[in-house]
């Protein structure tokens, strides 16, 4: 990484606009996102959060707008190439996982691209290839014991709970060593205590690998505790951007958003 | 859907390619000794069913491990069957040649088709490598100067194998036998490398969750791309041994009926597991050769074993071997039959 791209901002949206027929998804969004920060995004249903997410990964197209990671204009990029190239990953409101394959098999796909040079690569079954495979096994291992997913661990990945599968996508994510991850909804419908593991994950994540997060959110009380800065979005415009503290208190966002 | 506990016994997931070589070893050791059992009818069927094994093995590669249904396998078994007779014809190259010649021209064939076709998903690319079959019959037929049409090539020398005093011309039916079983035999292991490959993993991400694949930096349509060129490869090879076999080739190759010949291969004998087409495609050609005592009501018959195939064996046939080969693994240990099996592949 160059000394420039260092300086740069991890995220910066300019602009960036998204409409579904006469509806206005995204309404000229800007937005950075620093280097190793929590940054939350929060508001009502409909109001352009997701839609963000999926721009900004490739996902959709934007109309107009753009996309900078680390200083490169990434608008127009694939999902792929944006997940291998910008170690740029995110998840889904709905939890996905390969529902076939065990934990094991769950992860070491998902770091696989990383360490193949290319597609091509990934087709030699010789000694280096198998050498790769160790490594992303052993690395898999040791998540699934951080992830408390051992028990559950030789389970297709379909068979285990809503949780256990956040657990593993949210590992799964860990995999490729990436810079910036999106989450969409981490704590939806999921127990208490599986909550608690959520939270230590992200913030193991962002303290001890310097992960950067932007987390959409609806249980706001962890949510506000667990980022560093807060972006509200409105009828897809922003309506706030600031610390937690000071959104709570924004007369615009708990009219908006947060109620009395 | 029910809740699942940790204390509910189920199958272990799936890994990316698990294969009893036990039972691989048997069932060669088996087919090694079948010419001298069994007479020259049964021999020609069996050659057939190896034959049929290659474009299958390339069906399951695009169907069971990357999740698309292509119909235009039958096109790649045609292409390769055509390359192979033209330049045995036109040139006298030899077999080999002309084999390895067919498998790579059926690839390159699959390129331009798969590129526009692949950008479509579920049943728009069904129906477009339909389209496919369609267009490849029009071609065979009309495109006289070339195909000669309804007419087709004959003509097509017989495999010459061996080099100078040692050369020999495959002629008798347990020759042709050995050489299919070998060209058989090196498909499996090719199919089973590239399975087991990561690129194999890709697969089966793209089949589970294409846009969670791509998430996570997966380039699913290269894959899919390749895939399909590689199930056309093994296609290509099916023709290229089908058309030195019958030595001769017509348009009646691109019919619908070898492209859902190869595709009830697949379904019946267990789609994405490894030995899903290797027992498919013997079962079926068994069935299809047994059936011939009723020449009237043959295809009648065929329909109905299918029918009763599918509502008894939904996942096909694999299953069925696979527990019956760790039974009899289980009785030579002496710990008796136990529960079913352990894998599902």
């Amino acid at each position: 990484m160059s000394a420039e791209q260092v300086m740069q901002p991890m995220l910066r949206i300019e602009g960036l606009r998204k409409n579904y027929g006469a509806v206005a998804a995204l309404q000229g969004v800007d937005i950075e996102v620093q280097r190793g920060e929590v940054m939350g995004l929060i508001g009502p249903n409909g109001s352009g959060k997701s839609t963000l997410f999926d721009c900004c990964t490739g996902l959709q197209k934007a109309d107009a707008g753009r996309v900078l990671l680390k200083g490169v204009d990434i608008t127009g990029w694939s999902m792929n190439r944006i997940a291998r190239e910008g170690k740029f990953l995110r998840s889904f409101q709905k939890t996905v996982v390969f529902p076939t394959l065990d934990s094991e098999e769950n992860l070491v796909l998902a770091g696989q691209m990383s360490r193949f040079p290319g597609v091509l690569s990934t087709f030699w079954v010789g000694p280096s290839a198998q050498r790769r495979i160790k490594a992303l096994r052993e690395r898999a291992q040791e998540l699934i014991e951080l992830s408390g997913l051992a028990r559950v661990a030789h389970l297709p990945a379909g068979n285990m709970s809503g949780g256990q599968q956040k657990l593993l996508q949210f590992a799964s994510m860990l995999m490729p060593e990436p810079e910036l991850i999106l989450l969409d909804e981490p704590l939806a419908g999921i127990n208490p205590v599986l909550i608690e593991k959520v939270i230590q994950a992200i913030e193991h994540a962002n303290r001890k690998l310097g992960v950067t997060f932007v987390v959409i959110e609806h249980n706001t009380d962890v949510l506000m505790n667990l980022s560093h800065r807060v972006v509200v979005l409105h009828q897809g415009a922003k309506l706030a951007d600031d610390t937690p503290e000071a959104v709570v208190r924004n007369p615009e966002v708990v009219d908006a958003y947060l109620g009395g | 859907m029910s809740a699942t506990t940790l204390d509910t016994p189920r199958l272990p997931a799936e890994r990316v390619a698990t294969v009893n070589w036990s039972a691989c070893a048997l069932g060669l050791a088996a087919l090694l000794a079948a010419p001298l059992v069994l007479g020259d009818y049964y021999l020609h069927a069996m050659v057939l069913a190896m034959i049929f094994l290659l474009p299958a093995l390339g069906l399951n590669l695009i169907l069971g491990y990357t999740g698309m249904l292509s119909l235009a396998q039958g096109v790649f078994f045609g292409v390769g069957a055509y390359a192979s007779a033209l330049m045995s014809i036109h040139f006298g190259t030899p077999f080999i040649v002309n084999f390895l010649v067919a498998g790579l021209f059926a690839g390159l064939i699959a390129l331009p088709l798969g590129i526009p076709a692949l950008r479509l998903r579920d049943t728009s690319f069904v129906m477009c490598t339909l389209g496919m079959v369609v267009i490849a019959q029009v071609i065979s037929k009309n495109w006289v100067d070339l195909t000669r049409g309804d007419m087709g090539l004959s003509g097509v020398a017989r495999p010459r194998l061996g080099f100078g005093d040692m050369a020999f011309t495959v002629v008798k039916a347990p020759e042709y036998f050995y050489l299919v079983l070998a060209v058989a035999a090196l498909a499996v292991l090719g199919f089973v490398a590239l399975i087991r490959s990561p690129a194999g993993r890709c697969m089966v991400a793209i089949r589970d969750n294409e846009t969670l694949a791509e998430s996570l930096g997966v380039p699913t349509w290269t894959y899919k791309l390749i895939v399909f060129m590689l199930s056309a490869v093994f296609a290509g090879l099916g023709g290229s041994l089908y058309a030195h076999f019958s030595t001769v080739v017509s348009p009646l190759v691109f019919q619908s009926y070898y492209s859902n010949t190869i595709l009830i291969i697949v379904l019946g004998g267990g789609v994405g597991k490894i030995p899903g087409a290797v027992i498919g495609s013997f079962v079926f050609v068994a069935v299809s050769e047994a059936l011939r005592i009723t020449p009237e009501l043959r295809m009648v018959m065929y329909g109905c074993v299918l029918l009763g195939l599918v509502f008894l064996f939904p996942q096909g046939l694999a299953p069925i071997f696979q527990r019956a080969a760790e039974w009899i693994a289980r009785l030579g240990q002496g710990q008796g039959a136990g529960k079913g099996a352990n894998d599902v592949r």
